[in-house]
């Protein structure tokens, strides 16, 4: 018992930059033989100390590692206390945890141990005894190790939920000043390998109604904010493409935290950029959920977000000539770009307005944001706003009220 | 007039099948806080299944399923109005005979969604935030809802924990649901205070470890941490328990 308590602080400790924790993407009842089901909305369980959800066990296998990547605390050149936990551990833990309600599943991670194939080899073995001995039947998320044979990639892939491979840096270049074995096409292979055989996965299920499921819950990626000199605007690009091309269901930013003096990296006093990494979640969201392209938001002129205003509202002020729109009349895609409409509101606007009207107060009722919206709408004609279309005044208007909030909402 | 019922979802039911068979209501209270007036009569109306089959039919049919659903969640919701809320939405409904909860905006439908909305999301808080302790094979849990959720909860774990043997227990009501082989019972209960044995400790010991360490110190966040789990949540739960 003390050893696996000291191997899980280890471990567990190893795994916290990992920002994915979400269980959602794939509705699955208990298979009446085991333990288990998934919810699709995702279920979070606990949040830590720094305000993030705890849906899985997050842990590496193993934090031995043969690699010498620079901004990571695991590499083989840091001296640090190692451990290694074998399947059955895992699988044990995971289980006593799943029983308990405390977690919604496993995220499985890994250092590369020996070899990228040993450790690979390693996650999928622990994947099958929790499936197929343990009988589990909840949520799994593993990582892809780099360089791993895509062949041992693909038979995780049938035992998990979702399987992730972070690039980590959106540039051939950062990954070559920071992250010396790996590279960039390396790293996209198995991303593109994957998404073409969850599309055959899907086609088969349609003709084959019990031919197994291959990762239901898709693909993830991580990258870091400010371990490099990238733009955002080069961290959007990359998520679009990875949207548009690789078909990943999401990218996750973390704000890089200095684990270590190099010369080319941040120094260690550096505060992780939060703000940016707010931000950037912000405008992810907006294009999965708002319709926007990466274009829009940003372009070689301009290629970083405002730190003091949301990207949609900044988007607004870039084209005032787009406002203010007369919420009555206007198609859901042009409501979603009002700032302060999403779109759930969106959504009951159109409902609403087949009954009747959409009236200002009715705006409030229906989860409108009005000190936002307000500058940028009419309401049957009229505008509430109350001060001249300026961007400027609106920005002073809006002053501080932005962003008291917290910074980690969307986990 | 008063309707007045014992709290379950079909005695509710039951009144608004009188209202449109005998006599209209007013109001619609639970008969455990009803304050009795001089001004208004009331009547004890007590749940009849093949009434309440008939109503719940009606509001399938006429207004919408989703209808029925916010119906049975508010009919849970710890709200001293909800049975006024749902006596209007009801009759609004069999008005118009379509769809209604789209209307979000009426009078009649938005107290609906939003105490739909607040006892949702407290049944999807519990279904992560409760805890279950390894009871010698039992596994057994306590919580104190807000609003009268266990009916909701029971039935999310009775699928994931199919094969084990559970109870959920609602220490505010005093109110237990007990599963075992797929039959779950309601009951009232009592508090009980057991030992735990070493292996619960050691995995309680192990999962507060976990929870300490895959923080990371330098974003820490305690307010965020406290609009996710409010103090009233934290008590039953292992990773905040001292």
């Amino acid at each position: 018992m003390e050893k696996i308590l000291a191997k899980l602080e280890i471990l567990a400790e190893a795994a916290k930059y990992d920002v994915s924790c979400s269980s959602s993407g794939v509705e699955r009842n208990n298979n009446g033989k085991g333990i288990g089901s998934s919810s699709a909305s995702g279920i979070c369980h606990t949040w830590t100390a720094d305000g993030r959800c705890v849906s899985l066990l997050k842990i590496l296998m193993s934090n031995n590692c043969v690699y010498d990547c620079h901004y990571c605390c695991n590499r083989i050149t840091n001296d640090f206390p190692r451990a290694s936990f074998t399947p059955e551990e895992i699988a044990t833990l995971t289980m006593e945890f799943y029983k308990r309600n405390y977690i919604e599943g496993l995220f499985l991670s890994s250092a590369i141990d020996k070899t990228p194939d040993h450790t690979m080899e390693n996650l999928c073995r622990t994947l099958e005894l929790l499936r197929n001995k343990y009988l589990f039947n909840g949520y799994i998320h593993v990582k892809a190790i780099p360089n791993a044979d895509i062949n041992l990639i693909r038979r995780a892939g049938f035992s998990a939920d979702r399987l992730s491979l972070n690039i980590e840096l959106p540039t051939q270049d950062s990954l070559k000043i920071l992250a010396p074995q790996k590279n960039l096409k390396s790293l996209l292979l198995p991303i593109s390998d994957l998404g073409n055989k969850i599309i055959t996965n899907q086609n088969d299920r349609r003709i084959y109604k019990n031919a197994p499921k291959f990762i239901p819950a898709g693909q993830s990626t991580q990258m870091m904010v400010g371990a490099s000199n990238d733009s955002d605007h080069v961290f959007l690009s990359a998520s679009q493409r990875l949207y548009d091309q690789y078909n990943l269901k999401r990218v996750f930013y973390s704000a890089y935290i200095p684990v270590v003096d190099k010369p080319n990296l941040p120094s260690i006093a550096t505060a992780p950029p939060l703000k940016r990494e707010h931000r950037l979640y912000q405008a992810d969201w907006l294009m999965r959920f708002y319709k926007f392209d990466a274009k829009e938001l940003l372009s070689e002129k301009n290629q970083n977000l405002d730190l003091d205003f949301d990207p949609k509202i900044s988007w607004a002020f870039n084209n005032m000539d787009q406002f203010p729109i007369e919420v009555n009349k206007v198609v859901y895609d042009r409501l979603l770009r009002i700032p302060g409409i999403g779109p759930v509101s969106a959504k009951r606007i159109i409902e609403q307005r087949r009954l009747s009207p959409v009236t200002y107060e009715g705006l409030k009722k229906m989860g409108v944001v009005l000190k936002r919206a307000k500058y940028f709408i009419t309401c049957q004609g009229r505008y509430f706003g109350g001060i001249d279309l300026n961007p400027e005044i609106i920005k002073y208007k809006l002053g501080d009220m932005e962003e008291s909030r917290q910074l980690s909402f969307w986990r | 007039m008063d309707y007045l019922y014992d709290g379950s979802f079909n005695g509710l039911l039951t009144c608004l099948y009188e209202h449109y068979y005998s006599q209209k209501a007013d109001n619609i209270f639970e008969a455990s806080c009803y304050q009795v007036s001089m001004v208004n009569e009331n009547r004890i109306i007590y749940p009849d299944d093949v009434k309440a089959k008939k109503v719940s039919e009606a509001i399938e049919r006429l207004i919408s399923k989703t209808a029925l659903r916010y119906i049975y969640y508010v009919s849970l919701s710890n709200d001293m109005n909800k049975g006024k809320i749902i006596l209007d939405f009801v009759k609004f409904g069999f008005e118009e005979k379509k769809d209604i909860t789209v209307f979000f905006e009426h009078p009649c439908v938005h107290p609906i969604c939003k105490i739909y909305k607040q006892v949702s999301v407290e049944v999807h808080r519990f279904t992560g935030l409760l805890r279950f302790s390894d009871l010698e094979g039992v596994l057994f849990a306590k919580y104190m809802p807000d609003h009268n959720i266990t009916e909701v909860i029971v039935r999310h774990f009775a699928d994931r924990l199919k094969n084990e043997r559970f109870i959920i227990f609602d220490e505010g009501r005093k109110l237990a649901a007990l599963y075992h082989e797929g039959s779950t019972v309601i009951a009232d209960f009592d508090d009980v205070t057991f030992v735990t044995d070493s292996t619960e400790d050691n995995i309680r010991k192990l999962w507060k470890s976990y929870f300490k360490h895959i923080s990371i110190k330098e974003r820490e966040n305690l307010k965020a941490q406290y609009q996710h789990v409010p103090v009233r949540y934290r008590q039953n739960a292992v990773e905040f328990i001292k």
